[in-house]
């Protein structure tokens, strides 16, 4: 073992993580029924890269159906079923998925220096229940899909198809599966940082799991027991919801926005982390404000559980508690700008490197900034009374969770890209895509703002005529977006047969994934290195001793055989 | 080589040229588009572009101009300056890939504004969205009580005085309205949306939601359906007229009301004639005498109001009744004679008008 720098604290685990567990050679093992935390993350990528593509496709309908007033495509009950599998797929089976389950399992082990999560059987629990329970939801499209929007308010959602209780179970479903997600990585940042990584050193892609995953954990159990009370109702007719055999359709919105605002940060602070590691690493400069960021992370998670009914300013609750909601809702404001301005300040004084993950990245200041700045519209009660319930809502929701956390999303595939397959990407095609979806999309969304304001509705299948134009203009643009996204598929799939080879490091970044080669070994680390600093000082040397490439490493062998090698 | 952490202390350097080249022109532009935008905004009559029907519009849309100019502000701040420093600092061609940034980690004083600032900002923006709340919340001076029903997939209206509910809503000018949404108790939640109202509540059944209004603009508005409610959900529009008051009677009568709307809502009989007469002389004198109709002074005498043979009608054309005369007190009147306020612009409740209506039948009986 090496010696570490006076002043770094060991932990018990240190000699604990020190031996090494052999690779399983057959291909279900490995591949399949993986408990490795990088092919578990990477098996999230694919499956949730599926359904973003049946989802995009959704979507497309969506647009495709609004070019005409009357409705261009399929009937209104069909729309219905297709718009709110649009929104069920993008939440739970896109955007979560991808955050948490594939970038936060592929990445956030290697930045904190360990060979795996803390729980890798329990992985592999978490991850396999996501596919069944996609296929689930999917198949719901077969006896009547969910029609009520992926907020399903009930009564209407006790009426709704019979695929609605399919949908209910598919959702508890991921629901535990992130739920055991975020007990693992909690566990998993808590205890496994390799010796010397305290938390003022943690790379701040771990800080935001970090803040994340508690959330998974506590906002979750909310929308299960939702979830099942409205399985039980539409079954079984157990009244919690149905105001005419006594339930109470509002109960359902407070339990559903009671995880689901959580879930919007959960959706978003997993990206601010890729955001602040791709800010350093191509401006290569430390993070501006490295604790005022992993301190505002935090606050943010912990206030985004007293906001929730901002979403129900219309439904029907004491007027006066209107008031802390809105209030509390504008605060969180503040930790975001702080957000926001720091890595403005990451951009200046830098030798920005203009990568395409860098592009998504700065874009994502930008389309961002927009998003929160229309919350505060939805934010204000008199204004949100206007609008609720139209398309200025879903015009912000896009700009925070396709501008936010997808544009987050295409950065950090960019950027890990090359750590997972050791192969870059095309930069060439990277640009198109960039530009392509940052005018889409823009084109796509910034209309429907004014729809909304303007008195129209969201949800619907039919629509004034004096909508049409800026319908069509929406519709036209996001079949740019669509294209866009298509040639980052083209790009993926291209690149892993013959993009260049990347090597370890081939951005120059400094957190510790990046110290090892490219797809990293089956351990991660020969040897758990010792962290001496936070790794974004591009003046410093790197701030670890005892990496597997530093002289004085002495290689570990397989040692531990206490479980037999599976043969299966 | 392992290094010590004293090593890596973080040495803060100090940016050695300006702030960037170029900085300050920039920042001057920053100014100077901000200005226009929120001048722009400020100034818009209609800021949403969407008319404004009737109260609260005119607040909320006062909140939305805040909102936009203080938007606009923050977003020319962060979008100029994020695409000012990814220009001027973009590493130049055949930099050496190993050249870095300036490495600065803080600047306290700058944290702490950028900060201080935006909780300035926050806190001021809670504060006047509580004022137009409080405003909206008013029940002062409601006049006329409307219950707006949803069903799948439909509104319909219950007016107190009316035993069949109507089909589309229909409203006087300038009366202070109370609208209590629901919805069926067997149907599901609908959406009440008066875009031009900028008002909008959910109808849910067993819940009973409360939107006030002041039409002030005649014409025909839509209500929306703002929450799904099922397969015709983008069908569900219904009707709203806002129409002068005669009309509005008319209206009313045709569906099988007698005078409902203004002041025919008002109970009269808990009004004493002290306080009516504290009230008169407060309020009424400038204008009005105790004498005969003739005795004017801007409006006619009102002494022999309810009984002066020289003038059987008010001046309305209705019969002298203490109801009609509430009418009058309560909406209003601009006729031969000038312009009688509105009880609004008096400043007057209901219970205030049952007072002053006691007041003037106690000078009639003299
Ligand atoms: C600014 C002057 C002004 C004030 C103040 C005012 N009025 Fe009048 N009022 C008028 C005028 C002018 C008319 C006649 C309108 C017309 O017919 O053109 C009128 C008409 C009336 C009438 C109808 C008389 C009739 O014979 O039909 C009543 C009743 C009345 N006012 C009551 C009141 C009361 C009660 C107050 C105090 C709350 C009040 N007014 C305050 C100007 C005023
Ligand atoms: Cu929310
Ligand atoms: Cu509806």
């Amino acid at each position: 073992m090496a010696t570490l720098a006076p002043g770094v604290k060991t932990g018990p685990y240190h000699a604990v993580l020190d031996h090494i567990h052999p690779e399983p050679t057959s291909f279900i093992r490995k591949y399949i029924f993986s408990i490795d935390h990088k092919i578990i993350g990477i098996q999230y990528m694919i499956t949730a890269g599926l359904f973003f593509i049946i989802a995009g496709l959704l979507a497309e309908i969506i647009r495709t159906q609004l070019l005409s007033p009357t409705g261009a495509v399929v009937s209104a009950a069909t729309f219905n079923q297709i718009y709110s599998m649009h929104g069920t797929t993008m939440v739970w089976f896109v955007v979560i998925p991808l955050l948490t389950g594939a970038f936060g399992n592929f990445v956030m082990p290697l930045q904190i220096g360990a060979r795996d999560v803390a729980f890798p059987w329990l992985n592999l629990v978490s991850y396999w229940i996501f596919p069944v329970a996609g296929v689930l939801l999917f198949s719901s499209f077969l006896i009547g899909a969910p029609d009520a929007g992926w907020t399903e308010y009930p009564p209407i959602s006790l009426q709704g198809p019979p695929g609605t209780s399919m949908w209910c179970i598919a959702v508890f479903l991921v629901g535990i599966s992130s739920t055991l997600t975020g007990i693992n990585f909690t566990v998993t940042i808590l205890k496994m940082r390799a010796p010397g990584m305290t938390f003022t050193r943690m790379p701040l892609f771990v800080w935001a799991q970090f803040a994340t995953s508690p959330m998974l954990l506590i906002a979750t159990t909310a929308l299960n027991g939702a979830l099942a009370a409205l399985f039980l109702e539409r079954q079984f007719g157990i009244p919690f919801y149905n105001p005419a055999h006594g339930g109470s359709p509002v109960l359902w919105q407070h339990m559903f926005w009671f995880y689901s605002h959580p879930a919007v940060y959960i959706m978003i602070l997993p990206a601010f982390g890729f955001i602040s590691e791709i800010l350093s690493t191509f401006s290569r400069k430390p993070v501006f404000g490295y604790k005022m960021i992993a301190f505002s992370t935090v606050a943010i998670a912990l206030l985004s559980f007293a906001v929730w009914a901002h979403h129900m300013f219309t439904s029907g609750m004491v007027p006066w508690l209107q008031l802390p909601f809105m209030i509390i809702t504008m605060f969180i404001a503040i930790p975001t700008g702080i957000k926001i301005f720091s890595w403005m300040a990451t951009l200046w004084g830098g030798s920005i490197r203009w990568t395409t993950a860098m592009l998504f990245a700065t874009g994502f200041l930008i389309t961002f900034t927009f998003g929160g700045l229309t919350g505060f519209f939805l934010a204000a009660v008199p204004a949100d009374y206007h609008e609720h319930g139209s398309y200025f809502v879903v015009a912000h929701l896009h700009y925070v969770l396709f501008g936010g956390s997808m544009m987050g999303l295409f950065a950090a595939i960019y950027y890990w890209f090359p750590k997972m397959c050791g192969r870059m990407m095309s930069e060439k095609l990277g640009l198109w895509h960039f530009w392509l979806v940052f005018i889409g999309f823009n084109g796509t969304f910034i209309p429907l703002h004014w729809l909304g304001l303007l008195g129209m509705p969201r949800r619907v299948a039919i629509y004034d005529p004096q909508y049409q134009f800026w319908n069509v203009v929406a519709s036209s643009f996001s079949y740019i977006m669509t294209f866009a996204i298509l040639l980052m598929f083209i790009n993926i799939l291209v690149s892993l047969r013959s993009g260049k080879k990347s090597g370890p490091n081939p951005w120059g970044a400094r957190t510790l994934e990046w110290m090892i080669s490219s797809p990293p070994p089956y351990y991660n680390f020969k040897k758990i290195p010792a962290v001496l600093a936070t790794p974004y000082d591009f003046g410093n040397p790197l701030p670890y001793i005892g990496l597997d490439a530093a002289p004085g490493a002495t290689e570990a062998t397989p040692t531990h055989t206490s479980h037999p090698v599976p043969t299966y | 080589m392992p290094f010590r952490e004293d090593q890596l202390a973080q040495r803060v350097v100090k940016p050695k040229t300006n702030l960037g080249p170029g900085f300050w022109p920039i920042t001057a532009l920053i100014v100077v588009v901000s200005a226009v935008m929120v001048y722009l905004v400020e100034t818009s009559p209609l800021p949403i572009g969407l008319v404004q029907a009737g109260g609260p519009a005119d607040s909320v849309d006062a909140l939305f101009r805040f909102l936009g100019a203080t938007g606009a502000v923050i977003f020319n701040v962060v979008t100029i300056y994020t695409i000012y420093f990814a220009i001027v600092f973009r590493a130049p061609k055949g930099a050496p890939p190993n050249s870095i940034g300036v490495q600065i980690h803080d600047a306290p004083v700058l944290e702490f504004w950028w900060t201080a600032i935006p909780t300035i900002l926050v806190v001021i923006l809670s504060i006047y969205s509580v004022k137009i709340w409080a405003d909206l919340q008013n029940t002062a001076g409601d006049v006329l009580t409307v219950e707006a029903i949803g069903y799948q997939f439909g509104f319909q209206f219950r007016y107190p005085k009316l035993t069949t509910p109507t089909s589309e809503l229909h409203l006087p000018v300038g009366t202070p309205t109370t609208i209590h949404v629901t919805s069926r108790s067997t149907d599901v939640i609908h959406g009440f949306w008066i875009p031009e109202f900028r008002q909008k509540a959910d109808m849910v059944p067993g819940l009973v939601n409360t939107i006030r209004i002041t039409p002030t603009r005649i014409g025909t508005y839509r209500i929306i359906c703002s929450e799904f409610c099922g397969v015709a959900h983008g069908g569900m529009k219904g009707t709203l007229i806002v129409q002068s008051q005669q009309d509005f009677d008319k209206w009313f009568a045709q569906q099988g009301g007698q005078h409902a709307g203004g002041g025919g809502g008002i109970p009269l009989s808990a009004g004493t004639v002290s306080a009516g007469q504290a009230l008169f002389g407060q309020k009424c004198s400038v204008c009005h005498s105790v004498g005969p109709f003739s005795q004017k002074i801007v409006g006619p005498g009102l002494g022999q109001i309810f009984n002066d043979p020289a003038h059987p009608k008010l001046v309305d054309g209705a019969a002298p009744t203490p109801q009609d005369a509430a009418k009058i007190i309560h909406d209003g009147y601009s006729g031969d004679i000038g312009t009688m306020p509105s009880a609004q612009v008096n400043g007057l409740s209901n219970p205030d008008i049952a007072n002053l209506v006691a007041y003037l039948a106690s000078l009639s009986k003299k």
